[in-house]
């Protein structure tokens, strides 16, 4: 478990796809790398969010609290970045991160994320591009919905 | 305050100035003999006839005469310089004594002061005053009677001479002291004037340099520096032109002085010479005036300079009188009694008036009646003059008009031993003082001495030293270092108890978490049974995390077999610690016994390669980033003071291989030994080098060990002096790849402490937690809650709160509550500017522009005397 292995890992994480190997080295070495157990939280909702979450080994549970219950939204592994959006604006997290599985992550926290996006403006671009990617497929996914959705209307 | 120098010198030391006369005039017989005896040798002794001659008895031919004369000469230059020796420090003596006399009476009148006095002064003009200021009065005052009197008399007695000689020949001699007698005083004048506007242009810049130190943070967050500079550039500039004038004129004098001096011998060649010529006068009288005029030259110069040092000081002396010499100052009753008169019945205020002019708020004719035991909020905004009146109340101010009473004793009468032991004064920004969390404490309760200190061995000569320079200066008689608190104002019986007490105070005002804290990350020394029952604690936790797998995953135990991941390569290798915590781990390899082990085990090679390959990583890492990012102070393990140092090092490790020299060498292992593995992940530090540590670890404390003095082991069954009460609980390292597993095993921690019953003796290691200058190292709930303790310590029959705990969430309602119910039975003012809080207190007082507004003064039972206080000074 050196930064070089966690590098390997940050290489395929698709947010960082474009940017070159020594910067995600410095990014490895600023990040904390912690391990969770099984059904340990790696956040919790409606807490403020402080850091982003890199997932080296293992998977969790994205649950989310609602007045009918928690309900798993989504299940995160290996190469995935979650949290990201909390770290870039100030917003509390929308869901908890349960362990389902022995995990290693690499923490990193929002001041150095946001410290390393200014040394690097290119990695801010690529980040931009990553999260700009997403959105259009979010749009793309509502507009299918909202057509579907007027679809049952009519019919 | 003498208004004068000379007054203060003769009112203080007259008997030592008589005696400095009187040592000075024995010295003139023996100057005079030591001046005649060699006249004798030459002329008698040497050239002299008629052996042997009778010496007291005795028949000494040449030879033995001559030596007997010799010794005798021998002897005399021996007593004159022994005699001046005596002299000086006797003048030395009793300069410095009026000197500590005269900076204890000016701090006395500081304290003083009334309130008011302080926003007109600053500490930056005050302190120079008393300590820089007065600085030369010291070596001033050992001469100040002494050398006028004896350069004088001396003077004279030259003058006298001539006269006899010659009366003209006199009369030349002194033609133009007149001359110099109105010219110098003339300059020297306005020399005086110049020396008062530089002392006051150097306290103004103190205080402009007083106020860039306290103001740096606006300086710099308004690039307000230039103006700040240009500011003291000015000033200095004034300072400069002053001291150009001053000079200038200090040497018109000096200039004055030879040119008269040397032009009077102008007179003896032309009217002594006219006069020998005539044969008025012989030759032989000429020759002697002369001479004797060449003497007058020596005191002339002694008197012209004690004239001006003397100009000088009395102005020095006067500038700074005058601005303690107040005419409203507290008469000195008020410090130094020591009578605590018994305060019964309610607080009544008629028609108290308080005005400090300038648009400050004010009271104006407030009037108002606490009973005794009423709980009694004063709600008033800023400009209310809430806090005017909350200070009047404590006796903190004077009214101008009317009166505040307690049971009927109008307060400004009373000392500040009664109003400082039984009125408790809390407001907001409360000083906190340097030194410990206990001292902070304490400090309501050190009012005089209470015991005698104990005397060391070999201590008490230098007790009674100090008692007897302390009478003679009439300085405080009292001991510092003796015991000052006054437990049964505490209501405790002795140390123990006090404690106990000011636990219990702290866990009142709810600080009580806080201290546990402090006490935790404290330093246990000495308490050898507090100790044993600590390492019980730390073996019952060793099982529970042995035993228990979540907690084992949150901690790494010290094995003196394994290796630590979440540990230092340093503590790894000494499987210990410097035995000085102020050593950091980069600072271990100057220790030359660390370095010797580390040749011998074979190590050096290895940990000067691992420092080098982090360095590289390092420079790899933060060599691209810009100067401006923090990245690297926050993250890179090294120092950007070091870092040209490491560059440099690694410049030439790639230029070809030569030997490394041993101060390099040493920077590479100091990195080496900072790497924690869990947390750096460099790579560094494999398996194989970590079973090289562990091996290595053994032959360290085999060979190096604890003899040195130097450096601590890890050893489960005994204490760790360097590390805190915390670390040695745990006795490992909470792991660097959990997340918060500090903050799980302190909680853990806390259970374990609660169930062997050890929080308190940790809270108590907690009030040796220092507070830093001014509780620097406090936060401003803590030193508020620091502060509110401190009144509650001591119990006061009245207490006055103004500010602190007076917002409306919650907190601060519990605090309150707190106080409310600390103070039970007794007189509480609470002050607030949210009427809301006001109302939940029986009584209440609401204050507009200094007015009374609105009174809510319910039935209260009458009560004329309190409880039996348990005040000390009362029984």
């Amino acid at each position: 478990m050196t930064i070089d292995s966690e590098v390997d890992t940050l290489c395929r994480v698709p947010l960082f796809k474009g940017i070159d190997a020594k910067k995600l080295r410095l990014l490895a070495f600023i990040s904390e790398r912690t391990c969770f157990r099984s059904g340990e939280h790696l956040c919790s909702q409606g807490e403020r969010g402080d850091s982003a979450f890199i997932i080296l080994k293992g998977e969790a549970d994205v649950v989310v609290t609602t007045e009918s219950g928690e309900q798993v939204v989504a299940q995160v592994g290996a190469n995935d970045i979650v949290g990201e959006i909390a770290i870039l604006c100030d917003v509390p997290r929308t869901a908890s991160l349960v362990a389902v599985s022995d995990m290693d992550v690499l923490t990193i926290s929002k001041e150095s994320f946001l410290k390393l996006l200014k040394e690097f403006p290119e990695m801010a671009l690529e980040v931009m591009r990553a999260l700009a990617q997403r959105l259009e497929k979010t749009t793309r996914d509502l507009s299918t919905a909202t057509a579907i959705l007027a679809d049952q209307a009519a019919g | 305050m003498e208004s004068s120098l000379f007054r203060f010198i003769w009112n203080y030391s007259k008997r030592q100035q008589v005696v400095i006369m009187l040592i000075t005039t024995l010295s003139f017989p023996l100057l005079y003999i030591m001046l005649e005896l060699p006249k004798l040798i030459v002329n008698d002794a040497i050239q002299g006839k008629s052996f042997p001659r009778n010496v007291a008895g005795f028949d000494l031919d040449q030879i033995p005469y001559l030596l007997v004369l010799c010794f005798a000469f021998l002897g005399l230059v021996i007593l004159n310089n022994g005699v001046k020796y005596t002299l000086n420090v006797y003048k030395g003596l009793t300069g410095e004594r009026m000197l500590r006399r005269l900076r204890y009476e000016l701090f006395q009148r500081v304290l003083r002061f009334r309130l008011p006095q302080f926003r007109r002064v600053s500490s930056s003009e005050i302190i120079p005053m008393i300590t820089s200021e007065v600085e030369d009065l010291g070596g001033f005052i050992g001469d100040a009677i002494a050398v006028p009197a004896f350069q004088g008399g001396t003077l004279l007695v030259y003058l006298s001479f001539i006269f006899v000689q010659d009366p003209l020949l006199g009369l030349a001699a002194v033609a133009l002291y007149p001359v110099q007698g109105y010219l110098i005083p003339k300059l020297q004048r306005r020399v005086v004037v110049l020396a008062r506007q530089r002392v006051r242009n150097v306290r103004s810049i103190a205080d402009r340099v007083g106020e860039g130190i306290n103001g740096v943070n606006e300086i710099h967050a308004n690039d307000t520096s230039a103006w700040h500079l240009a500011d003291l550039s000015n000033r200095l500039h004034t300072n400069f032109t002053i001291r150009y004038e001053i000079f200038k004129r200090k040497y018109m004098i000096k200039f004055i002085n030879n040119l008269i001096n040397q032009l009077t011998p102008f007179f003896f060649y032309s009217i002594g010479g006219y006069l020998v010529i005539q044969g008025n006068i012989s030759f032989g009288a000429l020759v002697a005036v002369l001479a004797a005029y060449k003497d007058l030259a020596g005191p002339w110069k002694e008197l012209l300079a004690y004239y001006q040092t003397q100009a000088d000081c009395s102005v020095k002396y006067q500038t700074v009188i005058e601005n303690f010499d107040l005419p409203d100052l507290y008469p000195l009753e008020r410090l130094t009694s020591d009578e605590v008169v018994k305060l019964a019945g309610p607080l009544a205020m008629t028609s108290v008036s308080f005005s400090e002019g300038g648009g400050r708020p004010e009271a104006q004719a407030v009037t108002m009646e606490v009973p005794l035991g009423a709980h009694c909020a004063v709600v008033g905004d800023d400009r209310s003059g809430r806090s005017e009146v909350l200070l009047l109340a404590a006796g903190l101010l004077t009214p101008d008009s009317g009166r505040v009473e307690i049971g009927g004793r109008n307060i400004d009468a009373l000392a500040a031993a009664t109003l400082g032991r039984l009125i408790g004064y809390v407001a907001s920004g409360a000083h906190i003082f340097s030194g410990t969390l206990r001292d902070n404490l304490y400090y309501g309760l050190r009012h005089r001495p209470v015991t005698v200190a104990e005397a060391v061995e070999g201590a008490l000569p230098d007790i009674a030293y100090r008692r007897t320079e302390a009478e003679v200066t009439s300085n405080s008689p009292f001991d510092v270092s003796a015991e000052w608190e006054d437990y049964r104002a505490a209501g405790a019986v002795d140390r123990e108890t006090l404690e106990q007490s000011a636990i219990d105070v702290l866990s009142k005002v709810g600080l009580d978490d806080d201290v546990y804290r402090m006490g935790l990350q404290a330093r246990l020394d000495g308490h050898a049974a507090l100790k044993d029952r600590m390492l019980g604690l730390r073996a019952a936790i060793g099982e529970r995390v042995k035993s228990d797998p979540k907690l084992g995953d949150l901690v790494e135990l010290w094995d003196i077999d394994r290796f630590n991941r979440s540990a230092s390569v340093a503590e790894n290798l000494l499987f210990g610690l410097p035995a000085d915590p102020s050593v950091s781990i980069g600072q271990i390899p100057q220790n030359e016994r660390f370095i010797a082990f580390l040749k011998q085990s074979g190590l050096h090679p290895e940990l000067v390669s691992i420092g080098r390959k982090t360095a590289e990583t390092m420079v790899e890492l933060f060599g691209s980033l810009s100067a401006e990012s923090s990245l690297q102070e926050s993250f890179s393990f090294i120092g950007s003071d070091q870092m040209p140092d490491v560059e440099r090092i690694l410049r030439k490790g790639a230029s070809g291989d030569g030997e490394l020299p041993d101060a390099d060498a040493r920077l590479l292992i100091g990195i080496a030994l900072k790497i924690v593995p869990a947390k750096h992940r460099l790579g560094v530090v494999d398996e194989e080098v970590e079973a090289k540590i562990v091996q290595a670890r053994k032959a360290f404390h085999e060979r190096v060990g604890t003899a040195s003095g130097k450096f601590v082991l890890f050893d489960r069954g005994a204490w760790v002096t360097p590390l805190s009460i915390e670390d040695n609980l745990i006795f490992g390292k909470p792991r660097g790849d959990r997340r918060d597993a500090r903050e799980r095993i302190e909680f853990f921690i806390g259970k374990m402490v609660d169930e062997m019953e050890l929080r308190e003796p940790i809270l108590k290691a907690g009030l040796d937690y220092n507070v830093g200058v001014a509780g620097s190292r406090l936060t401003g709930s803590q030193r508020e809650k620091v502060a509110l303790a401190r009144a509650l310590l001591k119990k006061p029959y009245i207490l006055i709160v103004d500010g602190p705990a007076s917002g409306a969430n919650t907190h601060d309602r519990t605090l309150r509550d707190a106080i409310r119910d600390a103070m039970e039975g007794r007189t509480l003012l609470f002050g607030c500017d949210d009427p809301q809080v006001g109302s939940e207190f029986e009584f209440s007082v609401t204050l507009n522009n200094g007015r009374v507004e609105d009174l809510n003064a319910p039935q209260w039972p009458r009560i004329e005397e309190a409880e039996p206080l348990t005040q000390g000074s009362l029984q």
